[in-house]
């Protein structure tokens, strides 16, 4: 490991973990050249649900991960940085069978365990506290202290503010190392080849074929919709409902099982503009960014079934992403195996939001050699052997 | 009820031909119309009991021959239905607003023919409610039989403003004045090229005799550049020629700044024949060239459906070129005086996004940086083209302003902006619920 500062640093993607790595870095004094395919926050970081949230975790370090996450957006807010971007709210997660009753139960008995702050809410106390609900909800629970930020927002507050110009259509070709095949020397990109002392890689799925991670990376695609305005049921709405079904679904699926599957989960937040998000699916097809009606009219089916009066507001939007997916739904967050100064920070999945800027403050820690602020060793690159620099 | 074997968006002049020309083939084809008539906006119907107001016996003649060869050919419309989109499985979604529900339909082909839309720079105070579009004032007149009411201001430019200006005088209430950025007269090459068009130059000087006969002030190489609100009224500021300002006080504004494609959200045109479905753009949508040219383009874009290949005939294809050639001289002969962009002197709080209330002045501090903002991430930052209205208010304008504020970027498009994402209307929940109960009821 380095034990010293490096003066120029290449980030290359600028979503949220790339955004908030350089952010980091150029705090510290770095001078930081960000790349992009595209544009910022033009794949899953722009079409994300925004949740900076634990509520769906389970014990383990991808709950103490966002702890961690959530805990740094609250200082970010409080700095003043984030202060109008970030929304706390609670989560409320819902039960409306009894099957979803006996796994939300344990479910928070886990959170509250972990330290979480947690609330149950009987079906006569919900009603009081969230009277837009449907009868249907049996229970829920509230996940205190949690909040909802708009990815690309994130990422443009985070440029801007540190100042960070990023090289747009700027895809990299390539990683060029040293003879002794231990040190990255430049980037190879249409432009030509840029040097520097260290690489950080978070180009989400764009990182597989630059670190021969394509059998460990999976596409995942999310289908997310937005509404009109409604500020009155907007206002009724104490915060974000996740259906306890999504408990269910999340995490069912490891990714790069070859069968092609859908996931329904459902995630309704009310926006600071009056708006409804909701979401979403977890879809393990190739590079599809488009939407389709039997996803949003059975996300929105769903959705009515727990808010009513949701059918008569209008679907003013509807969106994809490609989420990028690790085979054991663990991120990599590390040093790339086999090189000094190169690491990566990609593989959220749908945590993207909740994990952008802790990970670009571990990532910038540990680019100039220091210990991160989180345990990171689950996360790990080198838990995958094969993992190295292409050929 | 099977579903159609081609499905025509939108019952103006190039959808009806459209469907017409598939429809003579053997095809079964079905046509989606947002009203309860057909006509779209140049041949809209007035509502029922209200006579129609006079049209040049050129364009009653069209819609004569055209109303009288779709009912002859009893081409089923789906009246009140508005299209949302094709889906990433290639289901056409129609919103049948009478009934309430969202119908996905798999036709083998689908012909957008959506029209044309007004394009209006920004002016300050052009939000306010009494401006509208000056071919708005002309729809509703067609609609109603009777003109706007109170003192009308029309500016702008172009042929448009003379015709609306004659359609008010005729029904009794001629405007104060037409506003009009262009000077004909001193446009001498393009006014001789009028000559090769005797219909529409014969057109045009019935609206100006009757413009005349009114003694409606034509003020030519003047911009009106501010609207404010002076009680009930407005009072617009208007800059001539002569560089002098003069006010107008009036009740309603008609803003025309010509027009452009009615494509906001569409989905691209097919590039491959084997598509599915084949998606084919038909008249103004595709370039707007006006109502001949629609009917032709339509008649071109049924027989691509019909064959899967580009088979159009001479003869249309000359009624297009001749067309392109009327609009290019047009814009020639009406081209401003002054040759600075409009854009170029907004107040920095001319609103810009009418739905998310973004000025000049949130457009320009979002582009004041080093690097160079895409139209997506302008979007995103600056919420514009993002309201209700889906950018068709603002997209365009703020893609031109974008490209004013940073020459050196690459120039972004309305439809950067905007996406090409369904649906392309906002379409209410309940009816796409429904969608997904009749989906399990077949199941």
């Amino acid at each position: 490991m380095q034990t010293r500062t490096p003066s120029t640093v290449i980030v290359v993607g600028s979503g949220i973990v790339g955004a908030g790595t350089a952010y980091f870095l150029a705090k510290r004094g770095v001078a930081v050249q960000l790349l992009d395919a595209a544009a910022p926050a033009a794949e899953a970081t722009g079409a994300a649900d925004g949740a900076v949230s634990v509520a769906s975790k389970r014990p383990g370090p991808m709950m103490q991960a966002a702890l961690a996450g959530v805990a740094l957006y609250r200082e970010l807010a409080q700095a003043g940085l984030f202060a109008d971007i970030f929304k706390t709210r609670s989560t409320f997660i819902i039960a409306s069978s009894n099957e979803e009753c006996t796994v939300l139960t344990s479910h928070a008995d886990a959170l509250a365990g972990a330290g979480v702050r947690v609330e149950r809410l009987g079906a006569a106390m919900l009603r009081e506290r969230f009277p837009a609900l449907s009868s249907n909800a049996m229970m829920a629970v509230e996940v205190h202290d949690e909040g909802h930020a708009i990815g690309y927002q994130i990422v443009h507050r985070l440029l801007t503010a540190s100042g960070t110009l990023v090289s747009r259509r700027t895809p990299v070709e390539g990683l060029v190392t040293a003879p002794d095949g231990r040190r990255i020397v430049a980037i190879a990109t249409p432009q030509g080849n840029i040097h520097a002392d260290a690489v950080v890689i978070a180009a989400g799925n764009g990182s597989g074929k630059l670190l021969g991670l394509e059998q460990i990376l999976t596409p995942r695609k999310g289908q997310l919709l937005i509404t009109e305005r409604a500020p009155a049921l907007n206002a009724a709405m104490a915060g974000s409902i996740m259906s306890g079904r999504y408990l269910l679904s999340k995490g069912s699926q490891p990714a790069g099982n070859g069968k092609p599957a859908r996931g329904l989960g459902l995630v309704i937040d009310p926006l600071s503009t009056g708006q409804f998000l909701i979401g979403g699916t977890r879809e393990d097809h190739g590079d599809r960014r488009t939407n389709d009606i039997d996803a949003v009219s059975h996300i929105l089916a769903d959705a009515v079934a727990l808010v009513p009066e949701l059918a008569g507001v209008r679907l003013l939007r509807s969106f994809a992403g490609v989420r990028t997916a690790v085979a054991d739904s663990l991120p990599l967050i590390g040093r790339v195996p086999g090189l000094e100064n190169a690491y990566v920070a990609t593989g959220f999945e749908g945590d993207g939001i909740c994990l952008g800027p802790i990970t670009g403050k571990v990532m910038s820690e540990l680019v100039c050699g220091e210990s991160p602020c989180i345990d990171i060793a689950p996360f790990d690159p080198a838990r995958f052997p094969r993992l190295g620099v292409a050929a | 009820m099977r579903d159609p074997d081609v499905l025509v968006i939108g019952g103006g002049p190039a959808g009806m031909s459209a469907a017409l020309e598939a429809a003579r083939s053997g095809l079964a084809v079905e046509l989606v119309e947002q009203r309860e008539s057909l006509g779209g906006a140049i041949y809209r119907q007035p509502v029922e009991g209200v006579p129609a107001i006079p049209q040049s016996a050129g364009a009653r003649g069209r819609w004569e021959a055209l109303s009288r060869a779709f009912s002859t050919a009893a081409i089923p419309v789906r009246f009140g239905s508005v299209f949302l989109g094709v889906d990433g499985h290639g289901y056409v979604l129609v919103e049948d607003r009478q009934k309430g529900l969202v119908e996905c339909l798999s036709p083998r082909a689908v012909v957008l023919a959506t029209g044309a839309v007004e394009h209006v720079h920004p002016r300050p105070g052009w939000q306010f409610a009494g401006v509208s579009t000056a071919g708005g004032l002309q729809v509703m007149m067609k609609e109603t039989g009777t003109a706007p009411r109170g003192s009308v201001l029309l500016a702008g430019s172009g042929p448009l403003l003379i015709a609306v200006a004659a359609q008010m005088a005729r029904l009794g209430n001629p405007p104060l004045a037409i506003v009009e950025s262009g000077d004909p007269y001193r446009r001498i090459m393009p006014g001789l090229g009028m000559l090769g068009f005797p219909k529409l130059l014969a057109e045009a000087l019935g609206y100006l005799r009757d413009i005349h006969l009114h003694r409606i002030p034509w003020l030519r190489g003047s911009r009106l550049f501010r609207i404010e609100r002076q009680g009930d009224a407005f009072s617009a500021v208007v800059r001539t020629g002569d560089g002098n300002q003069s006010t107008f006080v009036c009740d309603r504004i008609g803003l025309h700044d010509g027009i452009r494609p009615n494509d906001y959200g569409l989905p691209p045109a097919s590039s491959e024949a084997m598509a599915d479905p084949v998606i084919v753009r038909a008249g103004d949508c595709r370039e707007a060239l006006g109502a001949i040219a629609a009917e032709a383009d339509g008649r071109r874009a049924g027989r691509l459906v019909i064959k899967g290949v580009a088979a159009s005939t001479a003869g249309d294809m000359e009624q297009i070129d001749r067309q392109r050639r009327a609009q290019a001289l047009l814009s020639k002969l009406f081209a401003p005086l002054d040759d600075r962009s409009p854009l170029d002197e907004l107040a920095d709080d001319t609103l810009l996004c009418r739905c998310e209330g973004k000025t000049v002045s949130d457009l320009r501090n979002l582009c004041q940086r080093a690097d160079s903002l895409t139209g997506r991430e302008v979007k995103h930052n600056g919420r514009f083209a993002m309201g209700a209205c889906q950018g068709r208010f603002c997209a365009a304008n703020t893609a031109a302003l974008m490209a004013r504020f940073k020459p050196e970027a690459p120039a972004p498009a309305a439809a950067d902006l905007t996406g090409r994402r369904w649906p392309v209307r906002p379409v209410s929940i309940g009816a796409l619920v429904r969608a997904a109960s009749q989906d399990n009821d077949t199941q």
